[in-house]
């Protein structure tokens, strides 16, 4: 383990649980990054998280009824990217220390919340654009 | 609004920064050139292109003629026009994109013999060529073809004239570039050459047919690949979807009776074969619910249908109206409806449809920035099958892929580079054992090896083969992502494709500092100058940043990083201008000392203060280094520390990579896995908790047991008193 100081850890509410359980818990966290029961969080930031994620699910549902281009969607992805490394500051400020199927998790700094949400995000965008573009809606 | 003007402000200041500091940029004066747009189209095309270049001696030209176009050069000799040879503009003929993704827009010249007079070219793309190597290299490489026959096998690499063929001298650092410009010299070559008789077409043996009495259906014509699709999207061509395809073609030969009988039923076979001279063939074409006619404005042109040929091998196929038959219904059941139709009428005698041919729809895909068309064709391969050819398909050697052939090629260069890359990386695994024999005072196990990797990518990796990893792939493959996916691309160079692979690979197993650390040659020349110093008695001038300085400083390549980024998604010209911040081409590409002194100075001050402060390019400005940090976040192995990390700092005095903080924990970011620390970690007489133990079990007259792999000795506990076993001895 890189880390040294154990204070470092942190234990989110799944983080006992075993199997098939804590996979689903692990893709519910990476997918939804409000707090969830166990975990404080800000209302106000909560409050406009939902709205801001609300809206950038209008943008891909408009990407994939074809009335937004390429570069709206990437804007607004982006932009809901940079909103969501707030709201998991605030409600889930962890990341996984070591390889994926592993149960620890460490603090994250904001660099590393920077580093989790915007690579986790690229590969869901990427994947969501290539699907649109397989489905010929999303023209480039 | 205003943000985007503020961005595309800071882009303006950067160009202009970057146009001030490049002064070779100047020279390259035709790169994204705005050429006349009535090149693409005017009759009379060597009104708006320098012909006379291309075919010295030519004082007339003819206009735009034949299909693919070409022009024919006239001199006056005695008041009368002299055909001198042809003129022919690439992107009339082939669409063969270079590495930008774009054609080098070529004029060519070729005399009535078939050589080639004259290569100017006229438009490209290529970010290499705008910055790394000067343009005149690849006028040079043209130059190569001046005086050579159209119909010789040339092709880039070493002449062998035992399988006669003629080898040209690539472009170091651009091999894309100039494969894909022999692929459009010679296809136009040929293509004109054909067209006016100075390459004669294969004559190939004529198919027969089998007697059969099936009937089949339209749908058992499809699963057996009688009958093809080629469908082309409205975004392939540059145009908005409205829900339809650009183009949807169905097409299948006709002179196979099975085949002919299923799609026009026995009469309409039976006159078509009646209207057919002996080697000429029918094929049909149905198109339903397409954006555009097949069928174009061929009439337009010559009377040419000018956007159907067929092809087969070298040889192409055009229809004029002469050979076209109406085709009024189709008999096989479940044909599909559609709304245009044709038979055209295959006049070449070599063609055979015992061969595999294709049907080439030729397109313009307009550029949705500038409006301006440019050529774009799509095919789709047609073989009959098996039952349908007297003795099955003849055998068929298909020519290898460009980059299949690059790889052949590289085989020696690809082995070794493998090996290397495959050794480092077990050497790495292994990295505990190596630690463990390694002391404070002696890390040759573990040097052995990481020195090794940097001699080896620097010397091979870095000067030889010039496979440098830089963020322009980055940049490129993100695009790529989003736009459009090339394999080729990418696999046209081989040690490249697979560097890449592996630092993906070890990324995320170890972190980013098996490569930046071990491999990569800009940060291996860097350290080894610095370590270099040391050994010279520089040591007493070395020096490191501050923590907090360094703390600071680090964020500079992350900022570096994202604006490169940035900039791509308005300008991949302007990022791949700016990413000129990385020296790998300076260094290894082009030379420190073939480029002006504003490139030479800068990878020069950055190679000297590496003398002095440990990799301060890797550190601080590294954009690539920076975009292989983010994922290590989720490396999944690394380093180990102990509890007592936390308050001593013996392993972070010694770190080079300044990747320790304060708690002791290692930020994996910034940690170029020298393994120093880690040497430490067992080392009972470096690692403090280790020595103070060493020190009390000598003083105590305990021995010394192994250290486990938490870096402690292994416990010592008294043995339990087995009364068990002493009870039953008793």
């Amino acid at each position: 383990m890189t880390i040294a100081d154990k204070n470092e850890l942190r234990h989110p509410p799944y983080d006992q649980a075993s199997g098939f359980g804590w996979l689903l818990a692990e893709l519910r966290d990476h997918l939804w990054p409000w707090a969830g029961k166990g975990q404080p969080a800000r209302k106000a930031i909560q409050g406009a998280g939902f709205a801001l994620a609300l809206a950038a699910t209008v943008a891909w549902v408009m990407a994939a009824l074809g009335h937004l281009s390429a570069g709206a969607i990437i804007g607004w992805w982006f932009g809901w990217s940079v909103f969501e490394v707030l709201v998991r500051l605030d409600a889930k400020p962890y990341v996984k220390e070591g390889p994926w199927w592993g149960h620890l998790y460490r603090r994250a700094s904001v660099m590393d919340m920077l580093c989790y949400v915007s690579f986790k995000n690229l590969l869901i965008g990427a994947a969501l654009f290539i699907g649109l573009k397989s489905a010929g809606i999303l023209q480039l | 609004m205003k943000a985007l003007r503020l961005l595309s402000a800071i882009a303006g200041r950067l160009a202009l920064c970057a146009t001030l500091l490049q002064p070779a940029a100047s020279q390259a004066d035709t790169y994204e050139v705005k050429l006349p747009p009535e090149l693409a189209t005017a009759p009379r095309m060597c009104d708006y292109a320098p012909c006379k270049d291309v075919i010295p001696g030519a004082t007339t030209f003819s206009e735009r003629k034949g299909q693919p176009w070409y022009v024919e050069a006239y001199k006056d000799e005695a008041g009368q026009k002299k055909l001198l040879g042809y003129v022919m503009l690439s992107t009339d003929i082939t669409d063969i994109p270079a590495y930008s993704g774009k054609p080098v827009v070529t004029l060519i010249g070729m005399d009535t013999a078939g050589k080639f007079t004259g290569v100017k070219i006229l438009k490209h793309s290529e970010p290499i060529l705008l910055l790394g190597i000067p343009e005149s290299a690849l006028v040079k490489f043209n130059n190569q073809y001046l005086g050579k026959f159209v119909g010789d096998n040339i092709e880039i690499g070493k002449s062998r004239p035992e399988e006669n063929l003629i080898g040209l001298d690539a472009i170091t650092g651009a091999t894309v570039t100039v494969i894909a410009q022999n692929q459009v010299m010679m296809t136009s070559g040929s293509e004109v050459a054909k067209q006016v008789g100075i390459l004669k077409p294969v004559n190939r043996p004529q198919a027969r047919f089998p007697v059969s009495t099936a009937t089949p259906s339209w749908a058992d014509l499809v699963a057996d690949g009688s009958v093809q699709r080629l469908t082309v999207k409205p975004e392939e061509v540059g145009l908005k979807s409205d829900g339809r395809p650009y183009m949807d073609l169905w097409f299948g030969y006709l002179n196979q009776p099975t085949i002919g009988h299923a799609i026009l039923g026995k009469d309409g076979y039976d006159s078509l074969m009646g209207r057919l001279k002996e080697g000429e063939h029918a094929i049909f074409i149905v198109a339903n619910n397409s954006m555009d006619s097949f069928k174009g404005s061929g009439f337009v042109r010559g009377g040419l249908y000018d956007r159907v040929q067929v092809r087969q091998d070298k040889d192409g196929f055009t229809f004029r109206d002469l050979d076209y038959v109406n085709l009024w219904g189709i008999s096989a059941a479940g044909a599909p409806a559609f709304n245009e139709s044709a038979i055209f009428i295959i006049r070449g005698k070599s063609f055979s449809a015992a061969y595999p041919w294709k049907l080439v729809f030729l397109g313009n895909k307009i550029d949705k920035e500038t409006a301006a068309k440019t050529f774009a064709n799509f095919d789709r391969e047609y073989w009959l099958a098996d039952k349908y050819l007297e003795g099955g398909r003849p055998v068929v050697v298909k020519p290898d892929p460009t980059w299949l052939k690059v790889w052949k090629d590289k085989v020696v260069e690809i082995i070794a580079f493998t090996a290397l890359l495959l050794v480092i990386a077990a050497a790495y695994a292994s990295r505990d054992k190596l630690v463990r024999r390694a002391d404070r005072k002696n890390k040759w196990p573990v040097n052995a090896f990481k020195y090794t990797g940097w001699v080896l990518s620097i010397g091979f990796v870095g000067f030889y083969a010039m496979a440098q990893p830089s963020i322009t792939q980055v940049l490129t493959w993100f695009h790529s992502l989003l736009f459009q996916w090339k394999w080729e691309l990418f696999l046209s160079d081989p040690l490249i494709f697979i560097f890449w692979i592996f630092i993906i690979v070890t990324v995320f197993v170890w972190g980013r500092g098996l490569f930046c650390g071990w491999l990569c040659p800009f940060g291996s020349l860097s350290e080894l100058l610095y370590k270099i110093g040391q050994a010279v008695g520089l040591k007493r001038f070395q020096f490191h940043l501050p923590q907090a300085l360094h703390d600071k400083l680090k964020w500079v390549k992350y900022a570096v990083f994202f604006g490169l980024l940035a900039v791509s998604f308005f300008s991949m010209g302007l990022a791949e201008q700016l990413a000129e911040v990385e020296p790998f081409k300076t260094t290894f590409l082009v030379g420190l000392f073939n480029r002006s002194w504003p490139y030479t100075l800068f990878a020069g001050g950055l190679l000297g203060l590496s003398i002095f402060t440990e990799r301060p390019f890797c550190k601080y400005l590294c954009p690539l280094g920076a975009a292989l940090a983010m994922p290590t976040t989720f490396r999944w192995f690394g380093l180990k520390r102990k509890d007592e990390c936390t308050s001593c700092k013996a392993c972070a005095k010694g770190c080079g990579s300044l990747a320790i903080d304060t708690k002791g924990n290692i930020d994996q970011r910034e940690c170029m896995l020298c393994l120093d620390c880690m040497v430490l970690y067992y080392d009972d007489h470096a690692c403090p908790p280790l020595a103070q133990e060493r020190k009390r079990r000598d003083k105590a007259g305990q021995p010394l047991t192994p250290i486990n792999g938490k870096g402690y000795f292994i416990p010592i506990h008294p043995a339990p008193a087995n009364t068990k076993k002493e009870g039953a001895a008793a």
